[in-house]
């Protein structure tokens, strides 16, 4: 899996592209932690060039929001294809995660909060 | 025609399963809805073969017999590991904030049928089969 990070403001936007599985999860994880050892913990995953997700790579997602948590940060999705969407459905994680139409949305959500 | 594979228990072999399955799936025709489905099903008994039947053990070997036909497609993962089956009977459900355990309640949500038995040798058999026309006529509902 591709792994495309950029800096929107406060918020680390992750672009994946590939399969998200057992192996893809964990680079992505050790990812995350590189963005912990520089203290940025609002982190949005865009999920639109998902090709492949089982449930390792949503076992990695859940391993990630708990990290993310713990550091008192905001862990973020969009872009999820419909078929994406129904894993997500099917292991009720839709309820458990917050999901945005789109990055854009998902990014300004970041700019609401801080501003409420 | 029933096509077998034997591969080593590794996650390099999932991908692989994955990618023969997936040329096996667009040369029949089926469509992408069905194809990716398929796919996820096979993955996910797949990798529980690798890390709980055979624990990850790169010289035990998972079996997997393949087929398709015009209503149905197919497929037996078969592991060398040993109480699969009580295994799968006795798996804890998986909570919310869980990081495992998801797998075979996709597995069971996804398939048309899925049945587990031991086989001789002691290992899990996971048979699996995908409906191909009632995914269609999903799709074009």
């Amino acid at each position: 899996m591709e792994i495309v990070t950029k800096e929107s403001g406060e918020v680390s936007v992750m672009e994946l592209r590939g399969r998200l599985d057992l192996a893809s999860g964990a680079t992505l994880k050790e990812e995350i932690k590189n963005l912990f050892e520089k203290e940025r913990t609002s982190i949005h995953l865009n999920l639109s060039r998902v090709e492949f997700i089982n449930s390792s790579g949503l076992g990695a997602l859940v391993s990630i929001m708990k990290e993310v948590r713990l550091r008192k940060g905001r862990l973020t999705l969009s872009d999820l294809a419909s078929y994406v969407q129904e894993i997500f459905d099917i292991t009720q994680l839709s309820h458990i995660f917050e999901i945005f139409n789109t990055e854009e949305e998902a990014v300004n959500s970041y700019q609401t909060v801080q501003a409420g | 025609m029933i096509e077998r594979f034997t591969y080593p228990s590794t996650l390099e072999a999932e991908r692989e399963l994955v990618q023969v399955l997936t040329e096996r799936l667009e040369a029949a025709g089926v469509d992408d809805t069905t194809t990716r489905r398929f796919l996820l099903i096979v993955s996910e008994v797949f990798t529980n073969a690798v890390i709980h039947g055979n624990k990850s053990d790169a010289n035990r070997k998972i079996e997997v017999r393949f087929a398709i036909n015009e209503e149905r497609i197919t497929a037996d993962i078969i592991d060398q590991g040993h109480g699969g089956l009580e295994r799968i009977q006795r798996r804890p459900q998986a909570d919310s904030m869980s990081e495992g355990g998801r797998g075979i309640d996709i597995v069971c949500h996804c398939a048309s049928n899925v049945e587990f038995a031991e086989a001789e040798h002691g290992g899990l058999i996971v048979s699996v089969s995908l409906d191909i026309s009632e995914k269609m006529k999903e799709i074009c509902e």
